[in-house]
């Protein structure tokens, strides 16, 4: 039943943090439930992913005490243990979390802090009855009703919510809950339904099948320069991207009380001194080679790397953009360059 | 009870403002040095960084004074037509109307950062000024609006 | 007149004026805006060709200040062999005001600039609409008579046009771009002739007689949301530093975190920079992803240059803005005296 969302929260708030959907200043976030009245459920999707929950923008990666000379002490961080809910999250966020953990997982040197915090949270998502104009999950191979990347899975049935339990922890978790009833058959039935709905609701649709196949031998074609030709160079759609990760690190000192700390703040390609180099040569010293960059990263990079496209369609990008430089029609410039294969010149 | 009340009461009146002042080095730091040279009293609370002119000092200072948790700021320099470098203090002075005005609308009590004009001259009247600012900042009570937390 | 006829007529003057330029071979490109892909924006566009002059629109959505473009960051207007292209840049009032400020700065030559001017109707506060709409997708929006339509999968809303434009927009005095004395050629379309703006800035007044706590408690709640995305600094034309105070690292003055004490200095030194050089576009607060609205900073801003310096920017090429003069006779009431 819908309004059990507060039962589920007293009994769950004892033993996890428990984020869900709630309006901060008017726009949606995830934030620490303090009152289950808050929670926003009837939503498209948020404007700050819910990537923040386990990256947020400013972390601190550990602290330190001094001497005045030298450093004595290293403290770690000890509070990673607490275990997260993130509730009421959608299909193509709760997909970038698996990208987050492909990212900060590969190699030798793996984030310690972002995979104990990983380890510790469920997810439980909601899935989408109907997308907005600008979502396109199928195109990457996603789906509104996607489970794979979810513990739990919520359908919205119009009264009640469907319940099902998809991962292990997922499962322990809803045998936990003793007030949830059987889902009848019809349930079930109404659920198919509105997922077949949803998912030829789509209004964009991308063609990304060979996405990386035609960026990586063109990348100092000119039509770099008429992508990027408006772009200001702000920010905006990395740090509202869920599965943008790029981060700055600082120390902090307080010399007066010997003691610092190491945090890391979020930073972005598409910043002017992101490659600037010590020498001051700047090898992505326009918005053309910034650009290009972020989109070869999203659609040839991750699937050269982790056999993935590296985008989840959520359209935050392209709502927010402040110039309006659709990324839709930008994949469709693309595209173009395969058909055009024989007039490719070299600038 | 009433040890009790004279107690706080003499905490609160123990609490000394900590004042960051940039002194200009041709008149102002001068001055200071007259004042005690002369023996003039004013309060301990300021702690002064020397300046070759008051044109020097850029807002990032001041703002940085104030986020860094410093109850108050003074700026003091040459009087207009006075400057060793002739017209630093008359850009300074530009500057400092813009930054208070903004300091203001902000929301930062308007009594903590201060600019005043004290020759080399003017021992007393540079002690007087500092008295009166010190007044002024410990009438609005501690920095607690950017004290770093960690 | 209704808003669209008002629309329609600029349109097809500002189009007019476009084609003759490009035709006549006199600039090289234009710049000007195009209907956006998503119900609430427009994008900036530049065309080379007459052929295209038909892509270019004029709707209350057209937030940009597109002197931006001309600021040297984007390589593509400058031609180090043939030197700096000729431009045609759509202005409303702010985008005129801004060039001439820009070139007051020497930053771009009034010589290879025209400005297609237009009478500028004001621009719509879309994150106001957005956040009242809540979280319903808005599929179109237009205007209709004197209000502003919004139209979704199941709900209509109807909004009063001069309620819903920008604040900025509502107190405008400067609506086409001024006429420059040393630049006849570059003000072509409608432009208009400005002496002196007489303001009372009654809303800046209004917030400034709160105590300071009420002041303090505002400024907060209003700027906590912000992520440090720097959205406005690239928007603003007026931000052109090759390295910002905030990216300077030796030493580092004020720290990018999105602590309050950090966010609040970054929006107070990014005003004191601003002080006698902002035009007053708005662009800013548009861009904003959070929506934060920071038009009463804007008008605080203009509110200080006009009272004490009698200084308007952007409208006389030969007067010296305040922060790069001096003046033996300046107030000082503020200075401490005994």
């Amino acid at each position: 039943m819908k309004n059990e969302i507060g039962k589920l929260y007293i009994e769950l708030n004892e033993e996890f943090n428990f984020y869900a959907p709630i309006k901060d200043q008017g726009n949606l976030k995830f934030r620490k439930v303090l009152n289950p009245d808050d929670i926003v459920l009837d939503y498209y999707n948020t404007k700050i992913p819910p990537k923040e929950i386990l990256f947020p923008e400013m972390e601190v990666l550990f602290e330190y005490k001094t001497d005045g000379k030298n450093v004595t002490e290293i403290i770690e961080r000890k509070d990673l243990e607490y275990k997260n809910i993130i509730f009421g999250i959608r299909p193509c966020d709760a997909h970038s979390f698996t990208l987050l953990e492909y990212f900060f997982s590969y190699g030798d040197v793996k984030d310690e802090i972002f995979l104990k915090k990983r380890k510790n949270t469920l997810i439980m998502g909601i899935a989408c009855n109907s997308p907005k104009s600008t979502c396109f999950c199928t195109s990457i191979e996603g789906h509104p009703f996607m489970k794979s990347d979810m513990d739990i899975l919520l359908v919205d049935l119009g009264e009640k919510y469907l319940v099902e339990g998809i991962s292990d922890k997922g499962k322990k978790l809803m045998a936990r809950l003793k007030w949830l009833t059987d889902a009848k058959q019809q349930d079930v039935k109404i659920a198919e339904a509105l997922s077949k709905k949803a998912e030829e609701s789509f209004e964009t649709k991308l063609d990304l099948k060979d996405i990386d196949k035609i960026l990586d031998p063109n990348f100092e074609h000119p039509i770099w320069e008429e992508i990027s030709d408006i772009c200001i160079g702000c920010g905006t759609c990395s740090f509202l991207c869920p599965t943008c990760t790029c981060f700055d690190v600082l120390d902090q000192n307080n010399q007066y009380n010997n003691k610092g700390r190491r945090i890391r703040i979020w930073d972005t390609c598409q910043f002017s001194l992101y490659t600037l180099h010590t020498s001051g040569h700047n090898p992505r010293k326009s918005c053309i080679e910034r650009c290009r960059n972020r989109i070869l990263h999203k659609f040839c990079y991750y699937p050269e790397n982790y056999d993935m496209l590296g985008c989840v369609g959520c359209g935050r990008c392209i709502q927010l953009c402040p110039v309006n430089n659709d990324l839709r029609s930008i994949i469709e410039r693309i595209n173009k360059i395969k058909s055009k294969k024989e007039e490719k010149v070299s600038a | 009870m009433v040890t009790q009340t004279k107690q706080n009461k003499n905490l609160e009146e123990t609490w000394e403002p900590k004042i960051l002042a940039f002194l200009c080095n041709w008149c102002s730091y001068a001055g200071a040095d007259l004042a005690g040279v002369s023996r003039i009293q004013y309060p301990p609370s300021i702690r002064v960084v020397r300046v070759p002119c008051s044109g020097r000092v850029s807002p990032y200072f001041i703002i940085k004074g104030i986020m860094d948790g410093w109850d108050g700021v003074i700026v003091s320099g040459c009087h207009p037509g006075d400057c060793h470098y002739l017209t630093g203090n008359l850009v300074a002075r530009r500057r400092f109307a813009i930054l208070k005005e903004l300091l203001e609308f902000f929301g930062i009590e308007p009594g903590r950062v201060n600019f005043m004009w004290a020759s080399a001259a003017e021992g007393e009247r540079f002690a007087n000024l500092i008295k009166k600012a010190t007044r002024i900042v410990k009438k609005l009570g501690p920095n607690t609006k950017f004290s770093k937390k960690w | 007149m209704s808003i669209e006829t008002e629309n329609k007529k600029i349109e097809e003057e500002m189009r007019e004026v476009a084609r003759n330029l490009l035709r006549e071979k006199k600039v090289n490109v234009v710049i000007g805006y195009t209907k956006g892909t998503v119900p609430l924006s427009s994008t900036p566009i530049i065309i080379t060709s007459e052929n295209n002059v038909d892509k270019l629109i004029w709707n209350n959505l057209c937030y940009v200040n597109l002197a931006k473009y001309l600021v040297p960051r984007i390589p593509q207007l400058i031609d180090p062999e043939k030197g700096d292209l000729k431009v045609g840049i759509v202005s409303k009032g702010c985008v005129g005001r801004a060039l001439v400020h820009l070139s007051v700065e020497n930053q771009i030559n009034l010589k290879n600039v025209k400005m297609i001017g237009i009478p500028c109707n004001g621009i719509i506060n879309r994150k106001r609409i957005e956040k009242e709409i809540g979280e319903k997708e808005i599929l179109e929006l237009f205007t209709s008579d004197q209000d502003i339509v919004v139209k979704g999968k199941d709900f209509e809303a109807k909004y009063s046009y001069d309620e819903y434009i920008n604040e900025l927009c509502k107190v405008c005095k400067v609506k086409s771009p001024p006429k420059i004395v040393d630049f006849k050629d570059s003000c072509l379309g409608e432009c208009q002739e400005v002496k002196s703006v007489d303001d009372n800035f009654t809303d800046v007044v209004e917030f400034e007689s709160k105590a300071t706590q009420d002041k303090w408690s505002y400024i907060k709640e209003a700027l906590q949301s912000c992520t440090r995305c720097y959205a406005c600094r690239e928007a603003c034309p007026m931000c052109y530093c090759n390295l910002c105070f905030v990216d300077q690292n030796k030493p580092i003055w004020f720290e990018k975190t999105t602590e309050i004490s950090d966010i609040l200095s970054f929006h107070l030194i990014r005003a004191m920079h601003l002080a006698g050089r902002c035009v007053a576009c708005g662009a800013c607060s548009s861009v904003c992803p959070v929506g934060i609205d920071l038009n009463l900073i804007t008008r605080k801003l203009e509110k200080i240059v006009k009272e004490r310096f009698d200084f308007i920017s952007g409208i006389d090429s030969n007067k010296m803005p305040p922060m790069m003069d001096y003046n033996m006779n300046d107030r000082e009431e503020f200075m401490l005296e005994e």
